[in-house]
């Protein structure tokens, strides 16, 4: 018998999310699909910072609370990545640095005050965070944002959960961020286009995924040009203005979410610093730097 | 030579690896299923030289089961079983010496055994984050035996999840009321209970690699003898130790993985006896797999056992001339076939077993002639949904 592609397209983490398998049965297709939309829709109740009853949102309201908030494991892990994250980057990938967003509104172009800045900065710091076992316990003020790092851990847990389903072949794609199950038949990796940060009708790279993930970070449409000086919406956490390294980057990883923790991290770098880093973590990655040139390892021979 | 992975790759991935989406930690099962397994179970015919009267066929049975698990919302599971055995043939009732002063059989049932044995239980599983803990209790009933049983057993992970730990507790009550006792002068009613105590260490060794190593100790206390032999006495009280160690390991390269399994045991009757499994998982197409297995089994006889009945010795003194108590070596092989499709897979298993006493490890001083030789051959159907 036949197995054939199903696609299923649909909306979820606030953006366009696919997933495609390789089923026999299209009633079992819509079955599993059904499953793995559940269990994206569940990650984004939970962590969403768009909704007052996530527990995200609980989180947040903890802040400057004497008893603190307990953490259930699942987001103790993610804590644990964050600080993962935030070790290897050495300090510019945090958690906490969503508090800028107060003062930077990408959407009206406007340029915060140097003194409004400075009055966030002491709220920024994962190191500020304490725990006391499972208790969280945050520092008035302070704001947690799970952003570069739960949908990538969905796309990943979306893989995982398919394969325990039963799936042999299939690929997730929550806005961008991908993970593979297996490949196509006769060991055809899937053929992944990515975006040009300028145009998005046009195609910056493609990718060829067997296995594992594939994250992209850029500065695509959420940056703006003001008197020639282009303001990204990725924020250093130590000085809380724009970053002004690479403009976008893809990296395919063993995990989507580890992949997207480098291209998030690669974004918030320095841009040589960032293409080092990359060079040498030997993960196959596409870039494009602040002139406009497109490189990387990832470029020509795009297998993962 | 490749280059090793950078200080932040491997810190990465270790944090992320770590996710409980990623990391496929306790969960309940993901689906509902339903399975179904019927198996035949056949035991060789003893030749005319092990009986020189009646019957020569042992034991035939036919066993169905029927599974049924489902999630209960997202942290608990339910587990539905039944079983159901129907059984004939003849089972050895007594022996004496032949002719020439070795042992012979004499078969029970001359005109046959019939019977049929029905089980169902009923478990419940609570998986939380750490680890799992649930409990089961089962009724067991057929025309001269019922048992009852509960069981609890819990699961604890360590070590980012690498470490498991298992602790099971087991007791059943088993009731034991042999048919025709008045006509054959056998025991009315008699009963036995059991409980057993095990806890099982597993570690994930490295990826492709896996280890478990266990120690469960049993205890039974009541009527431990066989009814339906003509002499047939055993001490009514029998402690049982095993330690069993399991190793898995998955090769990259053939797409296969082996499983051994070593188990050492012994009890206070004075068996004692060694288990060696191995079965080869092989991946043949992503949804077909093939799962060719050998074991080799040897015991030490019972401190008590006889291949001759002495019916001259009284009832206070323990002997038996039940083939399973007696000094052997057995050797059995099997083949599985695996394949799914959608919600479906399908499993057909045959398997050989032969034993012998000239296989024993052990010194064999009064080789049993009811050693069983049998056939078996099962199907079962999962559908998952």
């Amino acid at each position: 018998m036949s197995t054939n592609l199903r696609h299923a397209g649909f909306r979820a983490m606030g953006t366009y999310c696919e997933i495609q398998l390789y089923e026999a049965s299209r009633i079992s297709a819509k079955r599993l699909v059904r499953r793995l939309i559940d269990e994206v829709s569940r990650l984004e109740s939970k962590y969403t910072r768009y909704r007052d009853d996530s527990f995200l949102s609980e989180i947040n309201r903890s802040a400057g609370n004497q008893a603190g908030i307990k953490i259930d494991i699942e987001t103790q892990k993610l804590f644990e990545h964050a600080r993962s994250c935030y070790e290897q980057s050495d300090g510019l990938f945090d958690i906490t640095a969503g508090v800028l967003r107060r003062v930077w509104d990408f959407s009206r172009r406007k340029i915060p005050d140097e003194s409004e800045l400075e009055g966030l900065l002491p709220l920024i710091g994962y190191e500020k965070l304490n725990w006391r076992d499972d208790t969280l316990l945050m520092p008035a003020n302070m704001e947690i944002d799970f952003g570069g790092i739960v949908k990538e851990y969905a796309a990943d847990t979306l893989a995982t959960l398919a394969r325990e389903l039963g799936v042999r072949r299939g690929l997730i794609n929550l806005g961008g961020d991908f993970a593979a199950i297996g490949t196509q038949p006769e060991d055809r990796p899937w053929p992944i286009g990515i975006t040009h940060p300028e145009d998005s009708t046009k195609m910056m790279s493609h990718f060829h995924l067997s296995e594992g993930g594939l994250a992209s970070s850029g500065d695509y449409e959420r940056s703006f040009i003001l008197e020639g000086k282009r303001y990204s919406h990725l924020l250093n956490p130590k000085t809380g203005w724009p970053c002004s390294g690479l403009r976008a980057v893809s990296v395919a990883a063993n995990l989507c979410t580890v992949a997207g923790s480098f291209a998030t991290i690669a974004m918030l770098k320095p841009e040589q610093d960032a293409i080092d880093w990359l060079t040498d973590s030997g993960l196959p990655f596409v870039f494009m730097d602040g002139a406009g040139q497109i490189g990387g390892p990832g470029l020509t021979d795009s297998s993962y | 030579m490749k280059k090793p992975a950078s200080r932040s790759l491997i810190a990465l991935s270790t944090s992320a690896l770590a996710l409980p989406g990623i990391a496929e930690a306790d969960a309940p099962p993901l689906t509902s299923s339903l399975s179904y397994k019927i198996s035949n179970y056949q035991e060789d015919d003893l030749s005319r030289e092990q009986v020189p009267f009646g019957e020569l066929e042992r034991y035939d049975i036919d066993v169905h089961q029927f599974q049924f698990v489902s999630p209960l919302g997202r942290d608990y599971a339910l587990f539905i079983d039944a079983n159901h055995e129907n059984m004939s043939g003849a089972s050895p009732w007594f022996s004496t010496a032949g002719s020439n002063g070795q042992p012979v059989i004499n078969m029970s049932g001359a005109s046959g055994i019939y019977d049929s044995r029905s089980e169902v239980s009923l478990g419940v599983r609570y998986y939380g984050a750490r680890g799992n803990i649930g409990g089961a209790i089962g009724y067991s009933e057929e025309n001269d035996y019922r048992a009852k049983y509960v069981s609890m057993s819990g699961s604890r992970n360590f070590n980012n999840d690498l470490t498991t730990l298992t602790v099971s507790l087991s007791h059943s009550d088993d009731s034991i009321f042999p048919s025709d006792a008045e006509r054959f002068n056998r025991v009315r009613h008699e009963n036995k209970q059991a409980s057993s105590v095990a806890v099982s260490l597993s570690q994930v060794l490295n990826p492709v690699a896996s280890f478990q190593t266990a120690l469960s100790l049993t205890g039974q206390s009541g009527y431990l003898s066989d009814p339906y032999k003509l002499q047939d006495s055993r001490p009514d009280g029998k402690t049982q130790i095993a330690f069993s160690n399991s190793l898995r390991y998955f090769f990259i390269k053939a797409d296969g993985a082996l499983q051994s399994d070593y188990r050492y045991y012994r009890d206070n009757f004075g068996i004692r006896s060694h288990t060696l499994d191995l079965s080869w998982f092989q991946n043949v197409t992503r949804s077909f797999k093939v799962v060719p297995m050998l074991r080799y089994y040897s015991q030490s006889a019972a401190n008590f056992y006889t291949n001759i009945d002495d019916f001259l010795k009284p009832l206070s003194e323990s002997q038996s001339s039940d083939y399973r108590l007696s000094a052997f070596g057995a050797v059995s092989g099997g083949l599985s076939f695996v394949t799914d499709f959608g919600g479906w897979s399908a499993t057909l298993t045959a398997e050989r077993y032969v034993a012998n006493e000239k296989y024993s490890a052990f010194t064999v001083a009064q080789p049993s002639p009811g050693l069983v030789q049998f056939t078996r051959l099962s199907l079962g159907v999962n559908y998952a949904f």
